[in-house]
């Protein structure tokens, strides 16, 4: 049998050292034994395991043994396998500690709520022969959103002029996409600037990984806001929102309390402080996450409404300028 | 706007019953005043359970709760002197729900404080009422503050905040 199993691998990857091929698993409920050379047969297809994913968070790589990237041995695709990690834990967020948990069947409803819509990564669940939802992924070929940004040229100033806006676009896409999530009772659950990917092929942003979920029920999408506001504030910023970055600017020195996030409070938003160039109504929206603010949004949409307008009070670097030949 | 119409915006807690009692203070026993006690049903998220039997069981505890702080609230106002006629419940069931409701309107959940507001304006009340929970800043940030909302938002009528 296991004769067989390994011609049958041999068979479609034919490049793989036979010594390298290991178990055949159907059973993916201890899946840190599960590792390169593995094959997970799911749903009447072999996936051949090439390792381990990992997210690079503060220089770190940070291993998730339950993800796997593997090959499809039948189709020759690349997919990402996330296996069951059943995990409940307290996400400290400055002062704030919230409940929250890692669910499969979340990210699997997720996926077939999105399953034709572009603004998110897509793949389909399947239960192995022990009853685990596992999830498989296409993989989205492009680049970390916040890295694309990061890598624009300039200082803040060229950036604003010249990249702002197609930037804000983007995002404008991908806060509409949440707003969908929650329109349909979904929570995205980890809204951070490193899940949104921009995809090579079409240049749009995807967010990926749902299976996040937490417990604020008062206000169930407050997280997902927040996760927004941090993402904006980047993105409009461009990195410059610490006092190690921003210490010694000009308008540094006049800083307010009330300028800065209520959660994290080091975290500067009121950017217009630093930079008068950026328009008042974008730096209102922005201050609707300061400790200063008298109200927050409640919404994507109450968020939107006033972020829209705001593409067009920003330069256009297609447009030429006043004077140019 | 009718001021005496007044909106008593609830949910299952003693900021909520507080405010009740604020409200049957100050009308009870006095003619023309209509109260509306209003939940808008906020149900515990459905991942939190390890299957769809134990979220449905807590989705009709947590139902049950709503309903019958609603029938308390409604209780306590007539022995305070209001009549039956004054004293009406309005329940909005979460859309999301596990319970297939067919009702003319439910909560999206999106925002209780604009749900309010909305119920407000169609219903044409002229005082909103809610209790306060004393949250800090960072708290109202992530958790919402539906009385914050509320005050910072409604229009065309008079908001009484009870802490």
């Amino acid at each position: 049998m296991e004769q067989d199993f390994r011609d049958f691998v041999l068979e479609h990857m034919p490049h793989i050292e036979r010594r390298r091929i290991g178990g055949l698993y159907t059973d993916t409920t201890d899946f840190t034994s599960i590792g390169y050379g593995d094959v997970i047969r799911l749903a009447d297809r072999h996936y051949m395991v090439l390792r381990d994913e990992a997210e690079r968070r503060f220089g770190i790589e940070d291993f998730k043994f339950w993800v796997k990237r593997c090959r499809c041995l039948e189709t020759k695709e690349p997919a990402i396998l996330k296996l069951v990690f059943h995990e409940e834990f307290t996400q400290q967020i400055g002062s704030m500690r919230i409940r929250s948990f890692r669910s499969a069947t979340k990210e699997a409803r997720i996926l077939d709520l999105v399953r034709d819509d572009p603004r998110f990564m897509h793949g389909f669940s399947a239960r192995d022969e022990a009853g685990n939802l596992v999830r498989v992924l296409e993989v989205i070929r492009g680049k970390r959103f916040d890295e694309v940004v990061d890598a624009l040229p300039g200082d803040h100033a060229f950036y604003f002029h010249n990249n702002l806006r197609p930037v804000l676009n983007t995002f404008i896409d991908a806060c509409e996409a949440i707003g969908f999530l929650h329109q349909h009772g979904e929570q995205h659950g980890d809204v951070r600037r490193d899940h949104l990917w921009m995809e090579t092929s079409t240049g749009r942003g995807r967010w990926l990984d749902f299976d996040y979920a937490y417990e604020t029920r008062a206000n169930p999408f407050g997280l997902d806001l927040y996760g927004l506001g941090n993402s904006l504030l980047f993105l409009v910023g461009k990195r410059i929102y610490t006092p190690h970055v921003f210490e010694g600017m000009e308008g540094s020195e006049a800083l307010q309390p009330g300028d800065f996030s209520p959660v994290i409070r080091n975290r500067l938003v009121n950017l217009r402080r630093l930079f008068p160039y950026i328009p008042k109504p974008l730096n209102n929206v922005l201050l609707h996450f300061s400790e200063g603010a008298e109200t927050f949004y409640d919404s994507v949409d109450e968020m939107l409404f006033e972020l829209r307008p705001c593409l067009d009070l920003l330069p256009n670097p297609q447009e030429p300028k006043e004077g140019a030949p | 706007m009718n001021p005496r119409k007044i909106l008593v915006a609830v949910d299952a807690s003693a900021n909520a019953l507080r405010a009740i009692d604020y409200v049957g203070e100050v009308v009870a026993g006095r003619p023309g005043f209509k109260v509306r006690l209003l939940c808008i049903e906020q149900l515990p998220h459905r991942d939190l359970f390890e299957n769809e039997e134990s979220w449905v069981q807590a989705c009709r505890n947590g139902r049950a709760e709503f309903e019958d702080f609603l029938e308390q609230g409604r209780e306590r106002l007539l022995a305070m002197g209001m009549n039956e006629e004054e004293v009406e419940k309005n329940y909005v069931a979460f859309c999301h729900s596990p319970f297939n409701d067919q009702t003319s309107r439910c909560s999206m959940g999106t925002s209780v404080a604009l749900e309010i507001l909305e119920t407000v304006k169609s219903g044409g009340f002229g005082t909103v009422v809610v209790g306060r929970r004393g949250l800090s800043k960072a708290e109202e940030f992530l958790f919402g503050s539906v009385s914050n909302k509320i005050v910072h938002s409604a229009r065309d009528c008079t908001v009484w905040v009870v802490s």
